[in-house]
């Protein structure tokens, strides 16, 4: 069976090469660009002389960068790939040898080629030094991890991704990350080459070896203990990977297909944001909820001032005497405040729409969840891929763990009580239709009870972890990944207790929040 | 004109033999309703019952209390006393069960008009438990019977009042409840439109689904339902089958008898004396 679906897998490859295939193009295309980059790969790996520091500064966010580009490529290339598990679901072929020949099937391909010729340019640059071994050890950890991980990616977006547009879309987030992945190699290694910016260059590399991409390329030439933990956590990984897959697999081919058909194409109206999301109450409150952070002006204000607010923060504590590198620790965390305490009002912007929510069979966690994931799905990637940068720039040991964590936990912990707050107090806000700055015609001082309680509740859930974090920049470094840690589990406890909690309240007092939108 | 006759005569006393009175469940049931706002008692101990399969006009002067209890009816705003139950499910202790059975269209609330019209009817489905081919096929179909199907592309900010109440007499069909509450469903709508959407609540009625509906508009309340209650004031004076109210006039003539609306006319008499 397991050889049966390896020639399956080169009859497809060689299909997409026959003369006269309308991909014919596309194949070649495809192939020249993965050719090139696995020469590039080798050529750099043998040019590198990892004996510099920051040449082995280099290899590592280089081979991180790509690892990640590769992982995700499969789906750049668009989902409803051939092997995919679900499409043997009608065969008799008992569950562990599917997942075993897929598995090494995946091996077989561009992706497949791209991770081997990436550890063997890892392994090459260490060739003639003592620590081949490791780095030999590291390069199929990695390659085994990436080909797994790609796989397992493919099925479960191929499962998430219910509709056209979502397929789309994943397609077009992989196509960028490739991109940013080989641009963020390509960068390293000329940085490397010029050999001016070699300090930059080990402290970007210290942050990567945290991360999962860096966890095994760190691996290499770090001190004996620390690179047997590495290899071991990669090692543990990739059976969980295993382990995973072997799971996906028996699951997904006993499990319905939850694509819509593609029959119905012709009376497809596309319903943009809700074609995305899951036909729940919560999904279709979620996409409702893109759609106004989107285009209703009250919230797209917010959208706009994100960016403006932290040059003007910093230019504020600037003026007021804070020393500039440590005031890079600032700029975040108060995004991720404000952008948490924002919703604390959702409700009333609903204004009388809001009995559309009423009326309906509705759980109260359905409401309150739906309203959270546009500033989830803005704040989260947005601190995740610019809280390194500013570690960089803050030059404290320990910076992103710090600045990570701590704005993690102000969004999810702000997110959470403005969840309880928006069910308990919600207070007349501008219409809808009305401009941003607009106030509404009365607004009392309930308004500044909720906008103040929200936001003394957030620091007040959060004051442990800012005390640690104050710690870590004031006296010991030690404190800043316990603050991290303190913030990220803060935060989620707090977000799922707020929703918990708001949606009890919110299904309790929902009339009331209707009618108290019809008084105003 | 004979062809044109019996119709008028249909549909001037609807030949609608009342049912017989053991026979269909009650669907909706309301007793002794109040609701205060400050110190005016807008709803005043307001009792009713509605059985499957007939139609119900809830007709009264401006400020009588329809729109205050059709909301609390359905669920929409609480009640100072009274209860509420629809199919033995009380609206106020087990929401969820009630709403599930009920659609509503309400009077003068916002939609979340910066959706699509289909989008909007999608939400509606989903919020109440259709699954995605459903809520779209059911999408396309209520827009057809409505004549909605141009305007579904179209953000429902963009809509005339009488679209608005039709995209929402949709949103309120989408989940087949067994109930409707429909609040003024045709204030502002042209007749060709009143025309499909009576044509569809006749269906649905006649396929074993309960309306309640209020109306400013006698004749077509008298056209329309089989049976009909009289708000004035936050009391409901009378309520019962057509025939029973009407009680040989005309349902206007009798509504203003009820309402007392005839001695205001008194007060007036410098109007008739002219300025010129």
């Amino acid at each position: 069976m397991v050889d049966n679906l390896l020639r399956l897998k080169l009859a497809l490859l060689a299909s997409s090469f026959r003369p006269g295939s309308r991909r014919l193009g596309r194949s070649i295309a495809v192939s020249l660009l993965v050719v090139a980059i696995i020469v590039g790969m080798l050529g750099a790996g043998a040019l590198a002389d990892v004996t510099n520091p920051a040449h082995r500064a280099a290899v590592v966010i280089g081979a991180g960068a790509l690892s990640l580009g590769i992982l995700v490529a499969p789906l750049a290339a668009g989902l409803g790939s051939a092997l995919e598990p679900r499409r043997f679901a009608s065969y008799p072929i008992p569950s562990g040898q599917l997942a075993l020949g897929l598995g090494l099937a995946g091996a077989v391909g561009a992706p497949g080629a791209l991770a081997v010729a990436l550890a063997v340019a890892v392994e090459s640059a260490w060739l003639d030094l003592p620590e081949r071994g490791v780095a030999i050890a590291a390069g199929v950890l990695t390659a085994i991890t990436i080909i797994l991980s790609s796989q397992l990616l493919v099925t479960v977006a191929a499962r998430l991704a219910v509709s056209e547009p979502a397929a789309r879309a994943v397609a077009a987030t992989a196509r960028v990350t490739v991109v940013v992945a080989i641009a963020a190699a390509g960068i390293a290694a000329i940085v490397a080459a010029r050999g001016t910016d070699g300090a930059a260059l080990e402290r970007f590399a210290e942050v990567v070896g945290r991360s999962p991409g860096g966890l095994t390329w760190a691996a290499i030439g770090a001190p004996a203990g620390e690179a047997v933990a590495r290899l071991a956590i990669a090692a543990l990984a990739v059976g969980a990977l295993a382990a995973l897959w072997w799971w996906v697999v028996a699951r997904v081919v006993v499990s319905p297909e939850r694509r819509s058909a593609p029959a119905d194409r012709a009376a497809d109206r596309g319903l943009g944001w809700f074609d995305m999301t899951p036909a729940t109450p919560g999904g279709v409150i979620a996409a409702r909820s893109l759609l106004y952070w989107t285009r209703d002006p009250r919230y797209r204000v917010v959208l706009l001032g994100l960016p403006l607010a932290p040059p003007l923060i910093m230019l504020a504590l600037l003026i007021a005497g804070v020393p500039l590198p440590l005031l890079w620790l600032i700029p975040l965390p108060f995004l991720a405040l404000f952008l948490g305490w924002f919703s604390h009002n959702d409700t009333a912007y609903d204004h009388t729409a809001i009995w559309l929510h009423v009326a309906a069979p509705l759980r109260g966690t359905a409401d309150r969840f739906g309203r959270l994931v546009p500033p989830l799905l803005l704040g989260v990637p947005l601190i995740l891929i610019t809280a390194p940068l500013f570690a960089l720039w803050s030059g404290i040991a320990n910076g992103f763990e710090l600045v990570a964590g701590v704005s993690l936990g102000l969004l999810l912990t702000g997110l959470g009580v403005a969840s309880v707050v928006s069910a308990l107090a919600p207070y007349p806000a501008a219409r809808p239709g009305a401009g941003p700055f607009d106030q509404p015609p009365l607004t009392g001082s309930r308004a500044s009870w909720a906008q103040a309680g929200a936001l003394v509740a957030t620091v007040g859930f959060m004051s442990p972890t800012l005390i640690l974090a104050w710690w870590g920049v004031t006296s010991d470094a030690m404190w800043s990944p316990l603050a991290g840690l303190a913030g990220v589990a803060t935060g989620v406890g707090m977000l799922m207790l707020g929703v918990a909690v708001g949606g009890q309240i919110y299904r309790r007092r929902a009339p009331d929040i209707l009618t108290l939108a019809q008084r105003t | 004109m004979t062809a044109a006759k019996p119709r008028r005569k249909k549909s001037a006393t609807p030949k609608r033999p009342t049912p017989p009175p053991p026979a269909q469940p009650v669907v909706l049931e309301v007793s002794g309703l109040t609701k205060r706002f400050g110190g005016v008692v807008a709803v005043d101990g307001v009792s009713f019952t509605v059985r499957r399969g007939t139609i119900f006009g809830f007709v009264g002067p401006n400020g009588a209390g329809k729109t205050t209890t059709l909301s609390i009816a359905t669920g929409l705003m609480r009640p100072d006393a009274g209860t509420v139950t629809v199919r033995g499910a009380d609206v106020w202790a087990d929401p969820i069960a009630a709403k599930r059975m009920i659609g509503v269209l309400p009077d003068r609330m916002r939609l979340f008009d910066l959706l699509t019209g289909a989008q909007l009817l999608y939400y509606c489905g989903v919020l109440h438990g259709l699954d995605r081919e459903t809520a779209r096929s059911r999408t396309t179909d209520l827009a057809r019977s409505l004549g909605l199907d141009d305007a579904l592309d179209r953000p429902v900010r963009d809509y005339s009042i009488g679209m608005i109440k039709k995209i929402s007499l949709a949103a309120a069909l989408i989940h087949s409840p067994a109930l409707l509450v429909l609040d003024e469903p045709f204030e502002a709508v042209d007749p060709v439109s009143t025309q499909l959407a009576s044509d569809v609540l006749r269906r649905y009625a006649d396929a074993g689904g309960t309306v309640v509906l209020s109306s400013h508009n006698m004749d077509f309340v008298e056209r329309m339902c089989d049976h009909v209650g009289v708000i004035v004031g936050g009391r409901m004076l009378t309520a019962g089958s057509m025939d029973e109210v009407r009680d040989g006039l005309r349902l206007e003539e009798r509504f203003v008898e009820l309402a007392g609306g005839r001695q205001a006319v008194e007060g007036l008499e410098w109007l008739t004396t002219f300025s010129d």
